[in-house]
């Protein structure tokens, strides 16, 4: 902090903070319409847009845009849907293939241009998903194992000594019901939300040292600035993707372990 | 219990649990040190011996990384 003071002497650099974050509504009245809640509905519009157009009319031979799909699809069903759900695969992929697509382009929308606002990194809407796959999976549990079953296949798996199960099932049960759909939120929580400070931070010390406060000794330092923005961008770009899958995964991981209990 | 040798290996299935193991070690050794950690320094509350916050924690990571070696690890 003092180097950077010493540079530009006079305004003191300052570095972006959670005040990218603040959303104001866009209409003056209806609070809950921000920017982020806009983006989330372009999202949607876009994943249904892509999809309807993808696969709304399939030909044998794909073409064009179903050909992009196709490929989505199969990432979907290869690497996310069939190594945890196996011959159930494809009766999920439908909720598959709509979250890994959605999440993808919420974070997505962290690095298009005059956008530049990755949904996720506001957590409640990570939560809102992470819940869905919750409640899903309680549910599906309970359905195929039963209550009682479902619980005791929680709390008590198979081959451990006896008495050590008092210690292990309450781990169990807490890192099940709790700690699990916790993380899976904050997981692409916090990823979007750090790498939109660490783009808006290379970005600023380029914006600031090049433009705002140009100095002799300060010029270089911005030319870093400009240059880890844009490298930032693309290892972000890759973060992104690598979110949406591991999301769209822990989904599949968590249907798969309510359908069939853990061996 | 089946030996290594015995268990029938299926190559979905081998995949399967690798992945399990991977992503479910996280929240097993959160689970363990929030649970027994938090019981631990429970207990230093209440006697005013301090060590039993570490105790708890390091015991809560040793029986969750022993959760998931017989979990998976076999």
């Amino acid at each position: 902090m003092s180097t950077l003071t010493l540079l530009a002497p006079g305004d003191e650099f300052k570095p972006p903070g959670l005040e990218l974050f603040d959303a104001a509504p866009i209409i003056s009245g209806v609070a809950w319409f921000t920017k982020p809640v806009l983006l989330a509905l372009l999202s949607s519009v876009i994943v249904i847009g892509f999809c309807w157009s993808a696969f709304g009319n399939p030909k044998l031979v794909p073409r064009g845009v179903q050909n992009v799909g196709e490929m989505g699809y199969m990432f979907v069903r290869d690497q996310v849907a069939r190594p945890f759900l196996g011959k159930d695969a494809d009766r999920w992929m439908g909720l598959l293939l709509s979250m890994f697509f959605l999440v993808w382009v919420w974070n997505l929308m962290g690095v298009i241009p005059v956008l530049q606002f990755p949904v996720a990194s506001h957590i409640a809407f990570p939560i809102v998903l992470a819940l869905s796959v919750y409640v899903l999976k309680i549910y599906l549990g309970v359905k195929h194992q039963g209550v009682i079953g479902y619980f005791k296949n929680m709390m008590f798996p198979p081959g451990l000594p006896k008495p050590i199960y008092v210690l292990l099932a309450p781990i169990e049960l807490l890192s099940n019901m709790i700690i699990a759909p916790f993380t899976h939120a904050v997981r692409l929580f916090a990823n979007m939300f750090a790498g939109h400070i660490i783009l808006a931070f290379f970005s600023l010390v380029g914006f600031w040292f090049l433009f705002e406060k140009l100095t002799p000794l300060g010029a270089p330092l911005g030319v870093v600035g400009v240059v880890m923005t844009i490298a930032m961008t693309g290892f972000e770009m890759f973060i992104q993707f690598l979110q949406a899958f591991l999301f769209a995964m822990l989904a599949a991981m968590y249907i798969g372990n309510s359908l069939h209990a853990d061996h | 219990m089946p030996a290594m040798s015995e268990k029938k290996i299926r190559p979905e299935d081998d995949g399967r649990d690798f992945a399990n193991a991977a992503w479910s070690i996280p929240s097993y050794l959160l689970s363990g040190m929030i649970l027994y950690g938090g019981a631990g320094w429970l207990l230093s509350e209440w006697t005013g011996v301090v060590a039993f916050t570490p105790i708890g924690l390091i015991l809560g990571v040793a029986l969750s990384v022993y959760l998931v070696y017989r979990k998976y690890g076999r």
